[in-house]
């Protein structure tokens, strides 16, 4: 097993070195790779390519006063085996006002919902109760429309940052309903619209990303083929596919082996398909190397096209890793404020409970419901 | 006047209160009331600064506070200071009864410290000491000395007064010389 394991591990070793070493032979011709790119037809994402790929960009400077308004979202799935279907979204925001006077707002919003107006939701022409699919969907817009009040109840509006945890692209909704997919898109972009009117720059942050965006188009550019189309693929026959040796490798690995800490990457823009319905806010991502990782920040177009909005969400980005020790301090604590924990989901529940008793409903509860509560031996 | 603090737990002998700000309380064996029916009086004997999350510890940062307040502002906002006090008397209309309340102060009353005419009236006669003396898991010692001197203090230094208090307290102390001597000695 461990004999396995460390030549397992000296092969990756090798792809990595591979990979890097792709990535500059690449970089040199970029804009060959970033037409082929273009043309070819994989069943990977790749990326929109503008720069030599191992272009790097060191941290800019720090302004001393700045805020972050960040969000982050739990919830409370429905249960069938409750007293009623309902369930619970929590929202949990602060603002972060750093420099002289700085100041901290922390806070959560839970929103109940049970009636049917609130747990119905139209999914490709009927009304159907809301599942966990439908509600994370409903939670993310709610987190991203607390941005606004955010920055609307913000005093210092210099140097703001919404920062977010996750991505920003809605890839999840590729495969939902048109009726659905539009109520979600239609709210998350009426957030976009009004932050890019009031320029404040908003950044998706992903920890310890696993994408390959890049490596998928370093795996282009080991292709023979003149352009890439993988459904025709003619080196299926080979015990091993050209594009294969770097296979494995994900970006965040690679640009570990590029970027010094407070570097990023240059910029990226993300294919997937639910961008097609963003318009001006499509997403564009780079690397950034916050010291104890290297970690994927994603912005709109409009972010990206704005070198001062750019290197502002660049520096704050960095400035927020560091203060909480690799991962941005507002989105932990906008964590902290929304995470709900399974004994709020019990004690939640019995509050559901006790007013449907006190209102003198009959509180009918499953045999499996009441068998988690009390366990007989 | 402005309150000091909110009483988070409550019970017969003591209560604890929440401060406005982090690391602002009355002062160690301060007179405090509360805003209550009846107003309960009592002594500060105990003041803590915590995180709010049993879970969340806080970390030493190697800043000033000034750098602190500029860099790390939501740290204040993670932790809470708290005050417990000691109940010694009530009030029943305009008179101090100097035992305890039938009823401990309700929680979210709100904390203000005494003035100098209530500190008088509660200390007037040795019944605090008396209180102090016959409390468990409290700095005895320390809050009498403390007691006293706001009781002095609120006085403007009256000599009578405190040889007063001196002689109640050797008649508590009985035989225990050294241990009065070590109270009086570090009063005056």
């Amino acid at each position: 097993m461990v004999e396995e394991k460390k030549n397992f591990e000296g092969k990756f070793l090798e792809k990595i070195s591979l990979a890097q070493a792709e990535l500059e032979l690449r970089s040199r011709q970029w804009e060959e790779l970033s037409k082929k790119v273009k043309l070819s037809k994989t069943s990977w994402l790749l990326p929109g390519i503008f720069s030599p790929l191992n272009t790097k960009y060191p941290l800019p400077s720090r302004p001393s006063g700045y805020t972050v308004v960040a969000s982050d979202g739990s919830q409370i799935f429905p249960d069938r085996h409750e007293a009623l279907p309902c369930f619970l979204i929590n929202i949990g925001s602060v603002i972060l006002q750093y420099g002289i006077g700085g100041k901290a707002q922390l806070k959560s919003y839970p929103k109940f919902f049970y009636g049917d107006e609130d747990r119905l939701t139209t999914w490709d022409g009927r009304r159907i109760p809301a599942d966990s699919a439908v509600i994370s969907e409903k939670r993310a817009v709610m987190e991203f429309e607390e941005i606004i009040r955010l920055h609307e109840v913000c005093e210092d509006k210099d140097n703001v940052l919404a920062l977010c945890d996750g991505t920003l692209i809605f890839w999840r909704l590729e495969g939902a309903p048109l009726d659905f997919k539009a109520e979600i898109m239609n709210s998350f972009l009426n957030v976009m619209d009004r932050l890019k009117t009031m320029k404040v720059p908003i950044a998706g942050y992903i920890s310890y990303p696993g994408s390959i965006d890049i490596i998928n188009a370093l795996r282009v550019g080991l292709c023979p083929e003149e352009v890439s189309y993988c459904a025709q693929c003619p080196y299926t026959d080979l015990p091993e596919l050209p594009c294969a040796p770097i296979q494995g490798v994900s970006d965040r690995v690679l640009f570990s082996r590029v970027l010094e800490p407070g570097e990023r990457s240059c910029l990226f823009e993300s294919s997937s398909r639910i961008l097609e319905l963003y318009g001006e806010h499509t997403i564009f991502f780079f690397y950034l190397n916050v010291g104890e990782e290297i970690s994927r920040v994603e912005i709109p177009k409009w972010v990206a096209q704005d070198n001062s909005l750019l290197n502002l969400v660049h520096t704050l980005v960095f400035d927020q890793a560091k203060k909480g020790d690799g991962y941005p301090a507002a989105l932990i604590e906008a964590h902290e404020q929304a995470v709900v924990k399974g004994k709020d989901r019990d004690f939640f529940y019995e509050l559901v409970k006790e007013a449907l008793v006190r209102s003198d409903f009959k509180v009918t509860l499953s045999r499996k419901g009441l068998s988690k509560r009390s366990p007989g031996i | 006047m402005r309150h000091v603090g909110e009483v988070v737990e409550s019970s017969t002998r003591v209560f604890i209160a929440r401060s406005q700000d982090v690391g602002e309380s009355p002062s160690f064996g301060c007179f405090v009331k509360t805003v209550s029916k009846p107003v309960v009086y009592g002594l500060v004997y105990e003041i803590l600064t915590e995180s709010k999350e049993p879970g969340r510890k806080p970390n030493a940062y190697g800043m000033t506070m000034d750098e602190l307040r500029r860099e790390q502002p939501h740290i204040f906002e993670l932790l809470k200071t708290e005050f417990h006090v000691l109940i010694t008397a009530y009030a029943e209309g305009e008179k101090i009864r100097f035992s305890l309340p039938p009823l401990p102060p309700p929680i979210h009353t709100f904390v203000h410290e005494c003035n100098n005419n209530e500190v008088e009236r509660l200390t007037s006669e040795d019944f605090f000491l008396r209180t102090i003396i016959s409390s468990a898991n409290i700095p005895i010692d320390e809050l009498l000395i403390s007691s006293l001197r706001y009781a002095q203090d609120a006085r403007k230094n009256d000599r009578d007064y405190i040889v007063r208090m001196g002689k109640s307290l050797a008649r508590i102390f009985k035989d225990d010389y050294e241990r009065l001597s070590s109270v009086l000695r570090r009063v005056v």
